[in-house]
């Protein structure tokens, strides 16, 4: 009876109760939908950012690839063996556990040691590979790598050699943790195109970075030369990978969201096959004379194409990827003849004789008539100065003087008839003289040529006596030449030179993303009054290599017609006298195809030194042309 | 014979709160396997040692208990309280002996039993409520004398005060609520009460307001420190300025935050965990939370089981487990207004508040609602001593259901 209930009241207080604690688990609910629902996102952004890590992961960098699609410069694999540190994990801590001392340690002890077991571990599974590269990455950078990114793997030998390779397949099953990966490394199987690729360098993210990524792994951009004019093209669009890592920063698994893009192929109008056998001829002649720089160009007279360019000494592209050495990039820097200089393009050097070909045009054009004989005495007189003349005294016409290079006569024609002077320069102005060409902006340097307005106010007979000859006051640089030797050769057409060809995806399927760079672009045409003028000229150039008394004999191949002209500049610098020796030339006489142009610091003479490099050249050439007929091409 | 089948005779259990039971035993196994399968504690033990596997055998032992609490009338056995109530005390008393008791975590809070270990606060709630129950079911006149109820609540403040010095303030603290519900239900005085809430609402200013504003060396007494700490974390307050003063020096700053981050990891970790499940969370055994760590290995599978259950069943699976828990509070509160006699009504809610309050503490610290306090949620937490007394709390409940006079 007494555990009876009053029952009205605590009715109403179980009810009370009960409302309470509904309202509890409403509050319940109300949170969870608010931390769950309405501001998840701000939870899972957190999230994101605590235990994901981004990755830029580099492109493949397009190619550079010759007319015939060989590779000039190409991103090839090399092998590296990657430490995976979250498989190796537990065996550092079973290490760990081994070596730990009896006594506690203090925290930076610990420290140490765990950094030495490591060490360890990873030293001992690669012995066991059996390989015979030694562990490539010290202490100090492994205990870096594991306080900046735990979450990428530790490459632990880089470059392994093929036989490596074959013991890495052999043994890995013994080991864990420990992966072969293949990246890329920038190769240039030929130095001759060393200038005109160029080369690259570590590529500084800091300066200018598109997305906020926590880990970058190396990338190279173009430092020089084409791998820098066509960076945007080569390099591609950088990918991102996302590696999602545990509380420790071990990584946990990883996925792609952007895949990269490889860069596009440069596709140059160079032969490789020729460009080869340049460097050959021009390495060789060098080496004949003593010499040590020098530089030799091929181009299509009809179309401007490079076919082969080349300059000596060479440095090495290969060794800029990873890192170039500090004294090797030391001993690039300091050695003469400098290697870095593309001399081609880059340097300027005086004519000598073979500006004969603008002062003999210029000539020709203000109505010289050729066949006339002047008596050469063997030296020049202007003033109190004597002109000497390497071409015998004797009676000279205009072709016997070319092909023997006679000063005198050519200084004759510009002094005393007036065909020098403002003809000469005007003349020399239409082969674009003292004016850049515009193929390798950076590495190009325009030379020197005197203006309308310098001949017209204090100039004296001597400057005139002087330019004729190709010396005083002009410099050009061989690619220059190779311009002017194939105007001549092709009737008068100036093009632009060109070494591109197109741009092309490295997909086959993209073909109409090709960018393509037009050929034969004309620069300008020669005004020329006289029509015989430029025939004159190229029967000279042939018979400066055919006929007896030419100073080009050298070059001379039977049953191909080569035309040419030599120069032999003398520099005079104050304790130091040399030539700039040259060949300029193209063949063959009926139909001229090409033009070769060889230039040699410090040769002995333009026929002896250049010439028959040329030749060795034009044999390259003419063999290619051979088995190409062969092959059906 | 006949008369066991009687009773316990499938028709008279109630259907919805075994479901309510059941549903949450699934998600207890289903999460607790998803919290520890890839726990290198537990990677290389054998099956017996896997706490899930632990977990069902729990589930199992409490279900048997509870069955063999509904073979007597509940009036039969409250008789038994106050022993059971005493030799309770008397756990409370000897766990905190040293050399009797053992230390996990910095408390001395469990016997070792060898091949597991039983934590007698979690059996010390069941004792209190029971005999508190049992105390209050006197006829309701007697309750307006002072002196019993200060009897009832010297009743409350014996384990209170016990369970505290182990220490466990989470777990003592929900003595005094269920103590102050079951007084307010059996029909103390509504002065009585007032004076009690209004003194236990003072006292809980003047506490926080000691513990935060007076400074450390004027103290008598001072709070451990770590639950000094996690309340300020509860209340935002910047470690900087409350540790390092006005002019401090940079690294006593530095060194001040980098606690504050140590100290709030957790619940930080935990508010993560629930907030990116979002609506439909990330599915069974994906979290990431939890998989990769950052949820500590130590407390995922038991304190903050819910953030593992958050995070991987979203939203839609935390309202599940809220709405389970509200289901078996509804029994609890229908078979309180159903039952008949002073002794029912005030012992099912007596457990339902119990069960609630673990319920909405644990949640709330996941969602920051309240501070956190080492707290199991009742039956998803991996634990035997919780999982068996909470069971043992449901089969008392499922009893005066049972037994209800039915006039």
């Amino acid at each position: 009876m007494d555990n009876s209930l009053d029952k009205p009241k605590t009715d109403k207080r179980v009810y009370a109760t009960g409302a309470v604690i509904g309202i509890g688990i409403t509050l319940l609910l109300i949170g969870l939908w608010y931390v769950q629902v309405a501001t998840a996102l701000v939870y899972i952004n957190d999230q994101e950012i605590q235990s994901m890590r981004t990755v830029r992961v580099p492109a493949v960098r397009g190619s550079i690839l010759d007319k015939h699609g060989r590779p000039i410069a190409q991103d090839t694999p090399t092998f590296v063996v990657n430490a995976y540190l979250e498989e190796l994990r537990p065996h550092f801590r079973e290490e760990w556990k081994r070596s730990r001392p009896a006594k506690s340690l203090s925290a930076a002890e610990s420290r140490q040691l765990e950094i030495q077991v490591r060490y360890r571990v990873v030293k001992r599974f690669l012995e066991m590979l059996q390989l015979d590269q030694q562990i490539a990455i010290s202490r100090k950078k492994m205990e870096s790598h594991f306080t900046n990114q735990r979450a990428l793997p530790l490459p632990v030998i880089t470059g392994l050699s093929i036989t490596n390779v074959a013991r890495f397949a052999e043994n890995s099953w013994k080991v864990p943790g420990l992966e072969l990966e293949a990246t890329p490394k920038r190769m240039y199987p030929s130095l001759s195109t060393a200038h005109l690729t160029g080369h690259l360098k570590r590529y500084n993210y800091r300066a200018k970075e598109e997305l906020p990524y926590n880990y970058r792994l190396p990338d190279y951009s173009g430092k020089v030369g084409l791998e820098k004019m066509f960076n945007q093209y080569l390099c591609g669009q950088p990918g991102t990978r996302a590696v999602q890592v545990n509380n420790l920063g071990y990584r946990q698994g990883e996925s792609t969201p952007v895949a990269s893009q490889p860069g596009s192929n440069v596709v140059l109008t160079l032969d490789m096959t020729i460009q080869n056998a340049t460097m050959n001829a021009l390495e060789k002649g060098l080496k004949k004379c003593g010499a040590k720089a020098g530089s030799a160009i091929v181009m299509d007279v009809n179309s401007g194409d490079i076919t082969a360019m080349v300059s000596a000494p060479v440095f090495d592209p290969n060794k800029f990827t990873p890192g170039i050495s500090h004294a090797l990039w030391n001993q690039y820097l300091t050695n003469r003849p400098s290697p870095l200089l593309f001399r081609a393009t880059q340097e300027r050097y005086p004519p000598g004789s073979i500006f004969k070909i603008i002062s003999g045009l210029a000539a020709l054009e203000n109505g010289l008539n050729p066949e006339e004989r002047i008596e050469s005495t063997g030296s020049f007189r202007i003033g109190k100065r004597s002109i000497k003349d390497t071409a015998s005294p004797g009676l000279y016409d205009f072709k016997r003087a070319f092909k023997k290079s006679s000063n005198y006569y050519f200084i004759h024609q510009a002094v005393v008839e007036g065909h020098g002077k403002e003809h000469l320069v005007q003349m020399g102005k239409q082969f674009h003289l003292g004016e850049k060409t515009g193929l390798l902006p950076q590495q190009e340097t325009s030379g020197q040529f005197p203006s309308i307005k310098r001949v017209r106010d204090g100039w004296s007979e001597g400057d005139t006596a002087n330019l004729c000859i190709g010396q005083g006051e002009i410099t050009v640089t061989p690619l220059q030449m190779t311009l002017m030797t194939s105007a001549i050769a092709n009737g008068g057409t100036i093009y632009h030179p060109r070494l591109v060809d197109r741009i092309q995806s490295p997909n086959p399927n993209f073909k109409e993303n090709t960018i393509r760079f037009p050929r034969a672009q004309k620069r300008s045409q020669l005004l020329i009054k006289r029509p015989d003028s430029l025939k004159i000229i190229r029967e000279a150039m042939f018979a400066d290599v055919a006929e007896e008394e030419g100073t080009g004999q050298p070059a001379m191949i039977p049953d191909y017609n080569i035309c040419g002209k030599t120069g032999t500049a003398e520099v005079k610098k104050p304790g130091d006298f040399h030539k700039i020796t040259w060949f300029v030339s193209f063949a063959p006489f009926e139909k001229p195809k090409y033009a070769v142009v060889v230039m040699v610091e410090r040769g002995v003479s333009g026929g002896k030194t250049c010439a028959p490099i040329a030749k060795e050249i034009y044999e390259a050439l003419i063999s290619q042309k051979r088995n190409g007929s062969i092959a059906g091409k | 014979m006949n008369f066991l089948i009687q009773i316990l005779s499938w028709n008279r259990f109630d259907k919805v709160l075994l479901i309510a039971l059941f549903g949450l035993m699934t998600f207890g196994l289903l999460f607790v396997y998803s919290a520890t399968y890839n726990n290198e504690l537990f990677s290389s033990s054998s099956l017996i040692k896997q706490p899930y596997f632990k977990q069902g055998i729990f589930y199992l032992m409490g279900l048997i208990i509870a069955f063999a609490l509904c073979l007597k009338d509940y009036n039969q056995i409250a008789r038994w309280a106050y022993v059971f109530y005493w030799l309770n005390i008397t756990m409370l008393t000897l766990v905190l002996i040293p050399g009797i008791g053992s230390i996990r975590y910095g408390a001395r809070r469990w016997f070792d039993l060898g091949f597991t270990q039983f934590q007698p606060s979690e059996m010390a709630k069941v004792a209190f409520v029971l005999a508190l129950a049992q105390f209050l079911s006197r006829p309701r006149r007697e309750l307006s004398d002072s002196k019993v109820l200060l009897k009832g609540i010297g009743l409350a403040m014996l384990p209170f005060a016990l369970i505290l010095m182990e220490p466990d303030l989470g777990t003592s603290l929900m003595i005094l609520p269920t103590g102050l519900v079951m007084m307010y239900v059996a029909g103390a005085p509504w002065g009585f009460m007032k004076k009690l809430l209004g003194g236990a609402t003072i006292l809980t200013g003047l506490a926080l307001a000691y513990v935060f504003f007076v400074p450390n060396e004027w103290k008598p007494i001072r709070l451990p420190d770590h639950q000094k700490r996690r309340l300020m974390v509860y209340f935002g307050v910047d470690y900087a300025k409350h540790y390092a003063g006005p002019n401090a020096t940079n690294t006593e700053i530095s060194r001040a935050r980098a606690l504050q981050k140590q100290d709030s990891y957790n619940v930080v970790q935990a508010m993560i965990s629930v907030g990116s499940g979002g609506l439909t969370g990330k599915g069974w055994k994906n979290g990431i939370q939890n998989t990769y760590g950052y949820l500590p290995r130590g407390v995922a599978h038991n304190d903050f089981i819910f953030s593992v259950i958050a995070e991987e069943s979203g939203f839609i699976g935390s309202t599940v487990v809220v709405l389970l828990y509200g289901t078996i509070i509804a029994v609890g509160i229908r078979t309180a207004i159903r039952s008949r006699d002073r002794l029912g009504r005030i012992l099912a809610m007596g457990v339902v508040t119990m069960m609630f309050l673990h319920v909405f503490v644990n949640i709330g610290m996941n969602i920051r609602m309240v501070p956190v306090t080492g707290l199991p949620l009742p039956l998803l937490s991996s634990g035997g001593s919780s999982v068996i007394c909470s069971l043992a709390a449901l089969g008392l409940l499922q009893n005066i259901k049972l037994y209800q006079k039915t006039i």
